[in-house]
């Protein structure tokens, strides 16, 4: 199977996040990046239907320089190769453009299956796995935890609301986006480090796609969110202490 | 009535026939030793390269041989009594190396200490001396092994080493019954071939038994790697640590054939004295047989059939085991190197274990949590962030700055500090240190930790550091070394020890026991300067294990983030332990045996001790002091 | 321009809460921009569900009935409300925040060339649309910049149902035009988890022990709570690490993490190997005697007392409450 991974490069989810100067964007100056980690389960995903099937693990990822760091990390961990789309302007693309982007790059791979994560830790979209489908006509079904593949082509489990599953068959080539927490990962190991250095990663800029930036929808500002509203004290004796509480998770809370 | 003559009786020197017959038999037991000793010693020197080996400074070494070979210093100290029959046997061997030449020469018709002159008789009467010594040393040790049956000698008794006690005894015997009998009689010449017959018999026995120490020990001791636990860097970029044979090098090979399996390190490990599968011993054993199976190009791995992946995981990098060897064997060295193989390549696969790596790949501490949390520790407890001015870093580490136990014990000790004056201050972007990792063998994480760090210090302009944990301590100062150049740094019972007395004393008269912390004591021979500190603060008791003795709490070698482990739990054997010196407090010097001991200590139920650091105890007797919490 | 469209989603038969969440949204931004509001069903068949909708102040309820619609599948939903959008021109188009929408909704946006607005938390003048980034540590705004459709959901409990007045709406009946061969998955029936052990992850409603209790006999206490409210027990770590309790009911960093409605931590401090495991819990209610407890830091209510006398109370009132 010819499996392809997308990948995001995140800011490390312990960063302290300060907003710029211009309001639009967060300072970058002392992030971290780290790999997306829904992304990482589905790498984790790949890998797997590898060693079970065998065939090619291809990720790609679109962004600066420092992305390289990741799919260096990605290889590590076992993919084949690696695509870094060489983009310097991601802040001006919507969801939309920007799946564009990433679909024109995997068009001519024309893989047997694509694998996204869910969402990414930082937007937090959900959108990229969805719109590359659309965009490359395959059939897709997200939120899956398990993926077999089959005569016909995948059966995949889902994940539904309030701890509901469903089963799903569909054709390959198809498009996956995978939640986190479906499989184990694999931690990196310093054989994969090396072994990586001899891996091909190839760059491809931006502007050979043919997907010129474009939004339909802009991120006009940010703004830190307001604290959350210090806790409710319930006083009195224990029984008016516990009726009191129990009027707020009813008419406040509306959980009982 | 039994004469005991004066001199040695010397048989009637030997027809040709005679002495052609023992140069033949001579010959003979030499090949036989040769034949049995090359190849091992061809398996040893094909092994690859040390690396790190340094010859020098040769004092060390010397002073090594001295100490532990010659004067049997550790054999006798860790044994007292079977260790001294053990030294009698071993000096009895150098005393009769100028006997055994002259009984040969003997057989040769040139025999060179003549038995009636002064400095023959002399010479006989030591040596004699010595065989009896011998004698009875060897008795007691054989019916030691084979009758009072120690249970670190291993269920399997070998029939070979009482036949080889056998032939020392004979040996002594047929010396002292010299004694006893008239020269040139037919029995002097009995005695000269008996004692002959058991030399020569004893000799091409050496190679394939225990008894190869003879010939190898003293050259184990001296090319030992010298530090504790000093593992050695990976060697370029094939190097992933101990993955096959090709991976074994020659100090390695050397100390799996020196192993006289004593049982010193089963007797002491932690693991093994809670029903675990591991043991020291059989590590250093199954290396052994591996070597003689497969020798030291084989690219079979090195955890299959004689040594297993689940016991070598068990280690809680104690270093009781090591400590204990008296013929130079370094096991942790071995132990890491092997989980190395495993991690590096990816062979290891444990869920908790692959949680705590993907924690230190992605984050900054090894429980997993967001670093936000250290800063409003930070906050909380207004601790002065170390901005180059401060005299001491205070080096939280991830107990410190977020476990809540450890957080006390630095929220304490930092009250110390402010009533010493002493000047110091907290990083803010301080990474683990690595510890589990390194001991868990995985390089490309640790490697990655020591260099941020490094930079961290470097960039901040540490000059010294303080700290909590012992584990903080033994990383920084001697694992970091291969990456960069760590500032110097102690640990918080050394500088509370240093300051004791600008301290107040409040003597409470309450049994305390000190719990050595392994990677404080046997890892750094600390073990007086906390005792400092509970002396101020209470009447001190010791553990039946204590100091270099003390026995783990189980949180070593990466397993405070592990599962479940097999057989008892370490820590509630040491709580029971520490439980049953009859002390109403235990003081601990390590975050990680605060937090292990805690939970033991609980599970005891009521009238458990109390637990707490010995910073507590110091900051007790602080003005305004109010009891913090401790557990 | 048709005017605001808000898509109503049913799950088993009933239809879910977040969809009048999602209507009251869009009664909102009709009201801001002065336009009209319908809403949409999808379905083989809407008939019982449609009276409900109907009830609203809305204009136009529109039926979308077909029978590949049921089961639901990415493929008929965007086929479908490809062709009525295609026909009706709306302004804006909101869904709920559902996993289902996730599915579909942005795929459904790029067919008419807009990128999706998920998750908005917040409709300001414009319109600007709110959306949280950085997993909750900051807000975006978001203002469209084409022309109609605007494709957006609205994440759950972030509009009030109770801003929708009622109304009597004119109903639609449209059958989309959709062939087999377009819809390329096939789903299975919905199941829930086998029931090994516990799944903590799946309970509504948790009660969890800590320390506090100080022993095991005083669990029956913690049972009983649970059982009035038909929550599971669960537990902080030395609660299972003395075997108190099993440890696939232990929360934290070691142990399970989970986000039910409602989370009652009883006699648990909140060190944060607890918090973790449990933070994104809906609403948490803390009982412990210690005041400073870290516990009432991410608690909604908290009652300091002592838990042998605030649990029966509590177990008390409830019985009342249900009576």
């Amino acid at each position: 199977m010819k499996i392809i991974v997308a990948i995001k490069q995140v800011p490390e989810r312990d960063a302290q996040m300060r907003i710029d100067t211009s309001g639009t964007w967060i300072d970058e100056a002392d992030l971290q990046w780290a790999m997306n980690e829904p992304d990482a389960y589905a790498l984790e995903q790949a890998l797997q239907l590898r060693e079970a099937h065998g065939g090619e693990v291809i990720v790609l990822s679109a962004g600066s320089e420092r992305v390289q760091t990741t799919l260096r990390e990605a290889l590590a961990k076992g993919a084949d190769r690696a695509i870094h789309i060489d983009a310097h302007d991601l802040a001006q693309r919507d969801s939309l453009n920007a799946a564009q982007l990433l679909a024109a790059a995997i068009k001519p791979e024309q893989p047997d299956l694509v694998l996204t994560g869910l969402q990414s830790d930082d937007m937090g979209y959900g959108q990229t796995g969805v719109l590359i489908a659309s965009l490359l006509g395959m059939p897709h079904a997200s939120l899956i935890l398990q993926v077999e593949k089959t005569e016909a082509g995948l059966h995949v489990k889902r994940e539904l609301e309030e701890g509901w599953l469903q089963h799903l068959d569909l054709p390959v080539p198809a498009l996956l986006t995978i939640q986190s927490g479906g499989s184990k990962l694999r931690y990196a190991t310093l054989m994969g480090i090396k072994r990586a250095k001899t891996k091909e990663l190839r760059i491809v800029p931006a502007d050979d796609l043919g997907v010129p930036a474009n939004q339909s929808v802009q991120l006009e500002g940010l703004a830190t969110p307001q604290k959350n509203t210090a806790v409710q004290l319930l006083t009195g004796s224990a029984p008016e202490a516990a009726a009191a509480l129990i009027g707020k998770l009813k008419f406040e809370a509306r959980v009982l | 009535m039994v004469h005991l003559f004066t001199t040695l009786a010397e048989p009637l020197p030997f027809p040709l026939a005679e002495r052609l017959l023992f140069i033949a038999l001579a010959l003979a037991s030499a090949s036989l030793f040769l034949w049995r000793l090359l190849p091992i010693l061809k398996t040893i020197c094909r092994a690859k390269r040390d690396s790190d080996f340094k010859l020098f400074p040769l004092h060390r070494r010397v002073a090594d041989f001295i100490f532990e070979v010659a004067l049997q210093s550790r054999v006798i100290r860790q044994r007292p009594l079977p260790g001294l029959a053990h030294a009698f046997v071993f000096w009895s061997f150098c005393a009769f190396a100028l006997v055994t030449l002259n009984h040969c020469a003997v057989g040769l018709g040139a025999g060179f200490i003549l038995p009636n002159s002064w400095l023959g008789r002399a010479y006989s009467y030591f040596a004699a001396a010595f065989a009896l010594a011998c004698a009875v040393s060897i008795a007691g040790l054989f019916i030691r092994r084979f009758f009072v049956r120690p249970r670190w000698l291993g269920e399997h008794v070998s029939v070979e080493s009482g036949f080889i006690a056998l032939l020392i005894f004979v040996l002594m015997v047929t010396y002292l019954a010299d004694f006893l009998v008239a020269e040139g009689t037919a029995a002097a010449h009995g005695l000269w071939w008996l004692h002959t017959l058991a030399l020569l018999v004893f000799l091409p026995l050496l190679p394939r038994t225990k008894h190869l120490h003879l010939v190898l020990s003293p050259v184990t001791v001296f090319l030992s790697r010298g530090e504790f636990s000093k593992i050695p860097p990976l060697a370029g970029d094939e190097d992933f640590g101990l993955v096959a044979g090709v991976d074994l090098t020659r100090i390695a090979a050397l100390q799996a054939y020196s192993c006289v399996e004593c049982g010193r390190c089963t007797e002491h490990c932690p693991a093994t004295n809670t029903s675990k599968a591991l043991n020291p011993k059989e590590v250093i054993l199954g290396l052994r047989a591996y070597l003689n199976d497969a020798g030291t190009g084989s690219s079979e791995p090195l955890l299959g059939k004689h040594n297993s992946q689940e016991a070598i995981f068990e280690c809680t990098t104690c270093g009781a085991c090591e400590f204990q060897c008296p013929v130079g064997v370094e096991h942790l060295p071995l132990i890491i190197g092997m989980r190395r193989g495993a991690v590096n390549t990816g062979t290891w696969e444990d869920e908790r274990g692959a949680k705590l790596f993907l924690a230190l790949e992605r984050g900054s501490n090894a429980l997993g949590l967001p670093a936000a949390e250290r800063d409003k520790f930070i906050q909380k407890q207004n601790l002065p962030v170390f901005d180059g001015t401060q005299e001491y870093c205070l080096w939280l580490g991830c107990m410190g700055a977020y476990d809540p136990a450890g957080r006390a014990v630095v929220a304490d000790f930092a009250r110390v500090m402010n009533y010493l004056g002493t000047s110091y201050g907290v990083l803010r972007k301080e990474k683990c240190t690595g510890d589990p990792v390194r001991r868990l063998g995985n390089d490309l994480v640790f490697q990655q930790l020591a260099e941020s760090n490094l930079e961290l210090l470097a960039q901040s302009k540490v000059k010294k550091i303080v700290t909590i944990c012992p584990h903080c301590v033994r990383t920084i100062q001697e694992d970091w070394k291969e990456f960069g150049a760590p500032p110097p740094i102690e640990h918080h019972s050394e500088f509370l020890a240093r300051h004791m007395s600008e301290l107040p004393t409040t003597h409470s008269g309450e049994k305390i026991v000190f719990h050595d912390p392994c990677y404080l004591g046997r890892y750094r021979n600390v073990y007086d300067e906390p005792r400092s500190i509970v002396d101020r603060a209470g009447i001190r008791v010791e553990a039946e294990r204590s100091r270099e003795r003390s026995f783990c709490c189980g949180a070593g070698g990466g397993h405070a983030f592990l599962g479940e482990e097999s057989g008892d739990r370490i820590s509630d054997t040491r709580a029971e332990q520490l439980t049953a010196t009859g002390a109403s407090t235990v003081a601990v010097a390590c975050p990680f045996c605060h937090t292990m001991l805690r939970d033991a200590l609980t599970g005891q139920g009521g009238n458990a001790p109390a637990l707490v650091d010995i910073a507590q105890l110091a900051a007790r007797s602080l003005p305004n002091s109010t009891q913090s919490s401790s557990s | 321009m048709s005017g605001i469209w808000v898509v109503i989603e049913a799950q088993q038969g009933r239809i879910r809460r977040i969809s009048w969440e999602a209507l009251a949204a869009g009664n909102a931004l009709a009201d801001q921009l002065g336009l009209p509001l319908h809403a949409i069903l999808l379905g083989a068949d809407t008939s019982s569900l449609a009276g409900e909708v109907v009830a609203k102040a809305v204009s136009t309820v529109v039926r979308l009935e077909h029978p590949l619609l049921a089961p639901y599948t990415a493929d008929g939903f965007v086929a479908a409300l490809e062709e009525h959008f295609r026909a009706v021109q709306p302004d804006f188009v909101i869904f709920p925040h559902t996993y289902q929408v996730r599915d579909y909704g942005p795929a459904l946006a790029a067919r008419f060339g807009r990128a999706f607005i998920g998750d908005v938390t917040a409709i300001a003048p414009g319109p600007i649309f709110t959306r949280q980034l950085m997993q909750g540590r900051l807000n975006g705004s978001y203002r469209p910049l084409s022309s109609a459709p605007c494709f957006l959901s609205v994440q759950s409990g972030a509009f009030r149902p109770d801003t929708l007045g009622a109304g009597s709406a004119a109903t639609e009946l449209r059958t989309p035009s959709l062939e087999v061969t377009q819809i390329r998955t096939r789903p299975s029936e919905p199941f829930r988890a086998s029931a090994q052990g516990v799944d903590l992850s799946a309970a509504q409603v948790i009660v969890s022990v800590g320390r506090g209790i100080r022993d095991a006999d005083n669990l029956t206490l913690i049972h009983d709570l649970a059982a009035v409210l038909g929550a599971e027990v669960a537990a902080s770590r030395p609660i299972c690490d003395n075997g108190w309790l099993p440890i696939e009911r232990q929360v934290g960093s070691s142990g399970q993490t989970v986000a039910p409605k409602l989370y009652i931590a009883v006699g648990i401090s909140g060190a944060i190997q607890h918090l973790v495991g449990m933070k994104g819990s809906q609403c948490i209610v803390a009982i412990n005697k210690d005041p400073d407890a870290p516990i009432f830091e991410v608690a909604h209510y908290g009652i300091v007392g002592d838990l042998f006398e605030v649990v029966p109370a509590l177990i008390e009132a409830l019985k009342t409450a249900s009576a």
